[in-house]
């Protein structure tokens, strides 16, 4: 009887394991990108607007900062091998009084670059569309070799500092209560915390991986997206003004 | 500098090759990086989220945009909770009317994440809209509110003793929109089939209010108990044979309650003091003696007094937690301190004190996995309630828990090194160190935010004055210790917080 126990417990678990294993081989979506070699550099050009939906779109009028993160990682296409990485960070603000968006924005470790624009979708360009972006020294790959780029953006990602800060209120809620179950029978009990709210890495995330390239025969260029055409600035209700 | 960025730039690359499916080694990568930056894996879910973070620092200048005076505050969306609430904790981080925030002020994120981590709200959202004059700005924050009734722990178990016992614990986290914690458990029985017992029913009802004057006030709350169960005592037969027959039952109940005041200090420390008052009802069998197995007679200790008694106690308790995360530690600590004392000055029948230490600490291996070290010792002076000495059920985790206090099996520890161990129940000095490997399964995957397989294995002893002054030398075999251990899941879900495992299984249905 106990050994009939153990051995279905034991093929409950293998089951569990072997779902996970399975969920976590689950492929990234595919996206065309133009990969070139220029200057020596292998460069991207792709577009993650997708990464502000209607309501981040509208979010990004609330007079705070929004943050972009995106990060491009070279792959060796069969083995998944990293390469190289790139990272470009966009902060955009929106100033309620002068009715304008400004941008800074940084690649690796290079210079802060800033702009002001009029309207919403020139920010969520500037933040979101790599154009030429450069992603690693052309001569660190082999001619013959298939590589993939791997991108991943991030909108509002939380930083290092503020995540030990939220994982404390997580533990321990800044009211001094213990949260129940959040450790104090962790072996032994079955479930504890029902509707059990998360911090995520970031608010919205985007990830796919671009087409297989070879450095020798560099995929045609894409025409990156084009600017959004500067229109006026917003009308004062659409940006959540306060009727006086 | 260079080789500092380097490395997080190598870290975050290999970060990035786990989080979005790599399986390869990052050797060729580490190659061409400055030393010391191989030490990171690229298989690690664990550490693409620490890529994210890291990568996700502030500019070098935090300042950026305008900066605006704060008008007013509006909040919307608070159908339930109290406008204070959220007030305060804004407060707590210095945004009030009159004070300056800036466009990219890192307190606006603070705050948004303070108030999330309340758990009253599915979102929360702050915009600025111009105030009454340039350079002015009116705050809005927009919460979206959520249930907050909670399910903390459920019961259902069987043993060879008690056909069914189970029950519940719930919260209510945000009682009457003023955060205020509400919560109640019961537990019940089918009749245990041991002699004399009788049907257990427990009932917890508990209220937490929020700390007075704001966050880093002092919290209040207040616990009632009531309980009406047995408890088994041995009267014949071999120690480790758990048939009900061998048992003899009193009949205990307990109705009292327990005030607790609490404060969080700096760097994650908890203290509280606690006033326990209880009043107690114990029926004791008949039968007073049990037989030995060699045929001798021995006084059977109920470790309560017949009739009524009282039982006083004031209690002091430190915790400090650093650990990375409260469902799947990686790293960090929980440290658990606290001492009870019963004194007649507090009415109590019962002159103890007892003295507990619960630790556990965690630490980062390759590949997202994690080692952990728990550790629970305990001591108790003097002449204490069998209710408040240190249970084998509570330290062995193949034994049934006690549900609100009250054991309904009797089974005893296995005993796999044939030490004196199944003869101990109830004990007045008791230790465990555990070690335990999880390996991560899930991370970040829709409604299963992470999950971890664990094995845990370890070893636990007990022991009671008198224990070793017995005649003889003192051998592997007269010590009253066992192994104890626990092989599954431990999942991290939207809907709470799951533990699929061997003991689970083995504890809630224990023959």
């Amino acid at each position: 009887m106990g050994n009939r126990r153990a051995a279905l417990v034991a093929v409950c678990l293998a089951g569990a394991l072997a779902t996970g294993s399975a969920r976590a081989a689950e492929p990234l979506a595919r996206r065309q990108a133009g990969i070139e070699v220029k200057n020596g550099q292998v460069t991207i050009s792709v577009g993650l607007q997708d990464l502000f939906g209607p309501a981040e779109r509208q979010h990004l009028a609330s007079g705070f900062a929004t943050r972009v993160l995106i990060r491009a990682a070279v792959q060796d296409e069969s083995t998944g091998e990293p390469i190289a990485l790139a990272v470009q960070r966009v902060e955009i603000v929106y100033d309620i009084w002068d009715e304008r968006f400004e941008v800074r924005a940084t690649r690796g470790l290079g210079a802060e670059q800033r702009a002001v624009v009029a309207t919403a979708d020139e920010a969520i360009w500037r933040a979101t569309v790599l154009v030429d972006f450069p992603l690693v020294d052309a001569r660190r790959l082999q001619p013959d070799g298939r590589y993939v780029v791997a991108l991943r953006g991030d909108l509002n990602p939380i930083s290092e500092d503020l995540l030990v800060e939220v994982r404390r209120w997580l533990v321990q809620p800044a009211r001094g209560e213990r949260r129940l179950g959040a450790g104090d029978s962790f072996f032994g009990s079955f479930v504890s915390i029902f509707v059990n709210p998360r911090i995520e890495d970031s608010e919205r995330q985007v990830r796919f991986v671009s087409q297989p390239f070879a450095p020798g025969r560099p995929t045609p260029p894409l025409t990156p997206p084009p600017t959004p055409v500067p229109t006026l600035p917003p009308p004062r209700s659409k940006i959540g003004g306060v009727p006086r | 500098m260079i080789a500092r960025a380097g490395a997080r730039a190598l870290a975050v690359a290999m970060a990035l090759g786990a989080a979005l499916g790599s399986r390869a080694a990052a050797t060729e990568l580490a190659a061409d990086e400055p030393a010391g930056a191989a030490g990171a894996d690229p298989g690690e879910p664990a550490e693409a989220e620490t890529a994210v973070h890291q990568d996700a620092a502030p500019f070098p200048d935090e300042r950026f945009g305008p900066r605006y005076v704060i008008d007013e505050i509006v909040i919307r969306g608070n159908r339930k909770t109290a406008k204070s609430l959220i007030l305060g904790e804004l407060a707590a981080l210095g945004l009030s009317p009159g004070a300056s925030v800036d466009a990219s002020d890192p307190r606006v994120e603070a705050a948004r994440y303070r108030l999330l981590a309340l758990g009253f709200f599915l979102d929360v959202r702050l915009s600025l809209t111009r105030g009454a004059q340039r350079g002015g700005a009116i705050l809005a924050v927009e919460v979206d509110e959520r249930g907050t009734l909670v399910i903390n722990e459920l019961f259902p178990a069987t043993s060879q003793a008690t056909l069914f016992w189970g029950g519940a614990d719930v919260s209510e986290t945000n009682f009457l929109g003023r955060g205020i914690n509400l919560g109640a458990g019961f537990v019940a029985s089918t009749k245990p089939v041991v002699p004399d017992a009788h049907a257990g029913v427990g009932l917890r009802l508990r209220v937490g209010v929020p700390p007075l004057g704001g966050p880093n006030g002092l919290s209040l709350s207040l616990t009632g108990l009531y309980n009406d169960g047995s408890e088994f005592y041995r009267a014949a037969g071999d120690d480790g044979d758990p048939a009900p027959d061998d048992f003899v039952a009193t009949r205990v109940r307990r109705a009292g309650g327990l005030l607790t005041v609490g404060k969080m200090l700096p760097a994650g420390l908890h203290a509280s003091i606690g006033l326990r008052e209880e009043e107690i009802t114990s029926t004791l069998p008949p039968l007073e003696a049990r037989v030995l197995p060699n045929g001798g007679v021995s006084r059977i200790d109920f470790m309560i007094n017949g009739g009524a008694s009282r039982v006083g106690t004031v209690s002091a308790s430190l915790d400090l937690d650093t650990r990375s995360d409260p469902i799947l530690p990686r790293d960090g600590m929980r440290i658990a301190l606290s001492v009870e004392a019963g004194d007649d000055l507090l009415g109590s029948s019962y002159g103890y004190v007892k003295g507990v230490l619960d630790a556990s600490f965690y630490r980062k291996l390759p590949r997202g996995h994690a080692l952990g070290f728990h550790v629970f010792a305990g001591a108790i002076g003097g002449y204490a309630p069998y209710f408040d000495r240190f249970f084998v059920g509570d330290l062995n985790l193949l034994l049934p828990r006690r549900a609100l206090g009250i054991n309904f099996s009797t089974q005893p520890s296995p005993n796999l090194f044939n030490t004196d161990i199944a003869h101990h129940r109830y004990d007045n000095y008791a230790g465990r160190l555990l070690v335990e490997y999880a390996v991560p399964i899930w991370r970040h995957r829709g409604l299963v935010y992470g999950g971890d397989a664990f094995v845990a294995v370890g070893l636990l002893g007990m022991a009671s004055d008198g224990d070793f002054s017995g005649p003889g030398p003192v051998s592997l075999s007269t010590l009253p210790i066992d192994v104890t251990g626990d092989l599954g899941l431990r999942l991290d879900t939207y809907v709470g917080v799951f533990t699929i495992s061997v003991a689970n299984a083995l504890s809630r249905a224990s023959f």
